[in-house]
């Protein structure tokens, strides 16, 4: 008997898709089913589960570290992807231009979004260290700070006096004239460096030394190990978005500028009317991933916890709490529990995925 | 405005932009670089943060190679073998006319913290026999605004008879308060007790053991409480293993369901389709309870069939839980559906199965996508921390090198010994480094193919 045509090639379907199929429904549709039945049970790992309806759910709402890892985790996502997303789109906008070697410049940039986290995690611990770099280069700031503002001042004076200059000779000059500029900047350097040589200005001694992981003190109601750790992930993640904003820049018809450069518009019109209502899609694409990605905040927290390091009520987020219940140090696990909390994470997770569907352009718009 | 004035505003409107591409290069590559630079320092941590440290002079670079050279004929790694010898030269600054009283002494000191604390390894000071500091020249010299003379004092480091291999020789040279010293063969690794002890951890260090010590140390002192063997290694290793077996596994099976989905006709196509991008939004933390008991119970006790108990601390339990992951078989129906249908036509005709299509035809045409997602699944399966995590516990030899680096990072974060952590780290990364480097054009082009993976 010969197989119908259109039987043979569902035959063949299915055996393509038998691997994938294999790790699709034991791996994902089994365990997330069964995370949800967990979760209105009082399952332990060790014990028959028992159905307790929605208890674990309304349980969570009362149990303080859960609620500390919700704000630690809306606050952090919250902050990482407004961050990223506005020096991404900034990096974009200037590295899209047609400029010999930008290649090289881009590639660059892309550097630290190829490590790992744990790698980067590394990297962070050492730079917040009491004496690590970052103490050391906030202390340099301070005490240099009589430099930075003469500089700032001078760079000022030099600007106004070129122009004005410029101007009694009847030349229309903008106040901040990319060629005056050029030479302001330099005088301005030598300038401050002379009045420093001279000691009219003198490096003050400042040591500042913020124990940024071993704390719980907060700033804005973010504790510092999580600034360490949202610092650390802005500056590793805005490489990625950077790329995606590229290539939606590429999108952009040339002409829109052309004819807004012609109707003098200020490059802050630009920006606004005709950039960012184009790159629409591409944005909502960016925070909608930049959302999902830090919601799932874990290996940092693990990092930067941990011997010497900070306490963990000061960095714990939603994934790590479920973690923590299904394998306690010490404890019997709360699976139930848990599964309520991953499913409450999950839940996020699926609302942020609805807004950009209800708000945002389909993925059409970003493929470029 | 007349031409010339627009030129040079143009000139310096890109002098400018250049600055500020430097300004941002700077930005994103400067603490990898003083991360860097650190992982090389006797103490990353030092305040004030310098530059020019031992490790980076040159002259000191030709001196390990020579007394590792000497000391087990051995340039590269350094130490000591039996019937060696080396030679050591200090100098020192003092107003006095009699020369200083030198103190030389072969420290009896454990290497290092945390895991490299637990072996024994062998004492240089119980093979090797100083001879000095003896004195060979006198000179007067000035230092700053100061008369006075320089002494040099000759230092011989033998190893008679028959013994171990010395890992390292470890010399503290303690002087008299006012001399100062002004040279050596090699920069000691620190001072001690404020500039009155000078302290070499290793005099015969070779090359990479004097630039590299850190990272040297992260192999030879993370070692197996049962075989010695190693970590460090293992964990290295294991992650290379690991990652090759899962890009061979996706890209062969993303293939197989990628082009199912973007080719052939069967019922609930679209509704897998849309399933599959629907566990693509699901966090690892809701599936990672069952797959953790799956794997426990050996897939529904399927691996006891194959005599294995629980497939938890086993690999096979990784790549069987992860055999294809849903945004490579994403990435790979994009491609083939932007492939045209008439490239299989022919083959249709002559009668060619979808399997005959598929390996014949349409792969061979597909290497850019089948490389792009090679590089991208090795780099996502070297940096993978959470599953791993979950699955592998016990013993610390099956670890990945993230797993590895956090054990790391608690054995040696509480010491503070954060050239070692830094070392790891940085090792860590030069696989992808280098794949990054080759490939840089796939990672960037993956991060919009694989945009709705995340």
């Amino acid at each position: 008997m010969r197989l119908k045509a259109r039987t043979l090639e569902a035959l063949y379907a299915l055996f393509l898709l038998l691997p994938f199929l294999f790790t699709l429904l034991v791996f994902f549709l089994y365990a997330f089913l069964r995370a949800a039945y967990f979760s209105f049970t009082d399952y332990d790992l060790f014990s028959p589960p028992r159905f307790v309806g929605v208890e674990n759910y309304l349980r969570l709402f009362r149990e303080p570290l859960f609620l500390t890892a919700l704000k630690h985790t809306l606050a952090y996502s919250l902050v990482v992807t407004a961050l990223q997303t506005l020096f991404a789109l900034l990096l974009a906008i200037a590295l899209n231009r047609p400029l010999k070697g930008i290649t090289a410049f881009r590639t660059v940039y892309y550097l630290p979004s190829v490590i790992s986290t744990a790698a980067a995690s590394l990297l962070l611990l050492w730079l917040f260290q009491r004496t690590g770099l970052v103490n050391q280069g906030l202390s340099f700031l301070l005490a240099h700070l009589p430099h930075l503002l003469s500089l700032g001042l001078l760079f000022l004076a030099f600007q106004g006096a070129q122009v004005a200059w410029a101007r009694r000779r009847g030349e229309g000059v903008a106040f901040f004239d990319p060629a005056l500029a050029l030479l302001s900047l330099p005088l301005a350097l030598l300038a401050t460096y002379a009045l420093g040589l001279f000691g009219v200005i003198g490096a003050q001694e400042v040591r500042v030394e913020i124990p940024w992981l071993p704390t719980t003190a907060t700033f804005l109601g973010i504790p510092y190990p999580l600034w360490a750790i949202i610092l650390m992930n802005t500056y590793t993640t805005i490489p990625t978005f950077m790329v995606l904003f590229l290539a939606g820049l590429k999108g952009i018809p040339q002409s829109l500028y052309e004819a807004a450069a012609l109707d003098g518009a200020s490059p802050w019109v630009i920006f606004s009317r005709i950039t960012v209502p184009l790159l629409r899609p591409v944005l909502f694409l960016v925070v909608t991933m930049g959302l999902i990605g830090t919601l799932q905040l874990f290996d940092q927290v693990l990092f930067v916890g941990g011997s010497g390091g900070a306490p963990l009520e000061a960095t714990i987020t939603l994934a790590y709490y479920v973690y923590g219940n299904v394998f306690p140090s010490g404890a019997a696990p709360r699976v139930g529990l848990a599964s309520a909390a991953a499913l409450f994470l999950a839940g996020l997770t699926l609302l942020v995925v609805l807004l950009q569907r209800r708000f945002g352009v389909s993925e059409r718009g970003w493929a470029g | 405005m007349n031409p010339k004035e627009a030129a040079r505003r143009r000139w310096a409107r890109l002098a400018w932009i250049y600055g500020l591409l430097l300004a941002f290069g700077v930005f994103f590559v400067g603490p990898f670089l003083m991360g860097f630079l650190a992982s090389l320092k006797a103490n990353p941590l030092e305040w004030p943060f310098t530059l020019s440290f031992a490790q980076v002079r040159p002259k000191n670079w030709a001196a390990a190679f020579r007394l590792g050279g000497m000391g087990a004929g051995d340039p590269w790694l350094g130490g000591m073998r039996p019937g060696r010898e080396v030679t050591l030269e200090v100098a020192y600054f003092s107003r006095e006319a009699a020369p200083p009283e030198l103190a030389a002494t072969i420290p009896r000191r454990k290497p290092g913290a945390g895991m490299g604390a637990v072996f024994e390894s062998p004492y240089a000071a119980d093979y090797v026999r100083l001879t000095g500091p003896t004195l060979v020249a006198r000179q007067p010299a000035r230092l700053g605004q100061e008369e006075g003379y320089v002494y040099r004092y000759r230092l011989r480091i033998a190893y008679p008879g028959k013994g171990p291999y010395l890992e390292r020789v470890p010399l503290d040279l303690e002087a008299p308060r006012g001399a100062l010293l002004v040279e050596a063969t090699l920069d000691p690794t620190r001072f001690e007790r404020r500039g009155r002890v000078a302290s070499w951890d290793n005099v015969a260090p070779g090359l990479l053991g004097y630039v590299f010590h850190n990272y040297v140390r992260a192999f030879r002192e993370t070692r197996s409480l049962e075989t010695g063997q190693s970590l460090f290694l293992r964990w290295t290793l294991n992650s290379l293993f690991l990652s090759l077996v899962k890009v061979l596994t996706t890209l062969v099976f993303a293939s197989m369901a990628g082009y199912a989905l973007a080719r052939l006709r069967f019922p609930g196509r679209q509704a897998l389709f849309l399933f599959m991008l629907f566990s693509m939004m699901v966090p690892g933390q809701v599936t990672f309870i069952s797959n953790y008991l799956v794997l426990k119970d050996g897939i529904f006790g399927l691996s006891r069939l194959f005599g294995v108990e629980t497939l938890l601390n086993t690999y096979a339990g990784l790549i069987l839980s992860g055999l294809v992951g849903a945004g490579a078989v994403f990435i790979m129906k994009q491609f083939f559906e932007s492939i045209p249908r008439e490239v299989e036509e022919a083959a249709l005709i002559d009668g060619a199965t979808p399997l005959q299509t598929l390996f014949r035809i349409i792969l061979p045409m597909s290497t850019p996508a089948l490389g792009a997602l090679s590089i991208l699944t090795f780099q996502g399966t070297w940096n993978e921390f959470f599953w791993p995590f979950v699955v592998l516990t016990s013993p610390r030899e099956i670890y990945t090198l993230p797993l590895g680096l956090l054990s790391f990072r608690n054995a040696y974060g509480q010491v503070g010994d954060w050239g070692l952590i830094l070392a790891g780290g940085f090792f860590s990364m030069v696989p992808v480094l280098i794949l990054f480097a080759a490939f840089q054009r796939y990672f960037v082009e993956g991060v919009s193919v694989g945009a709705v993976k995340e």
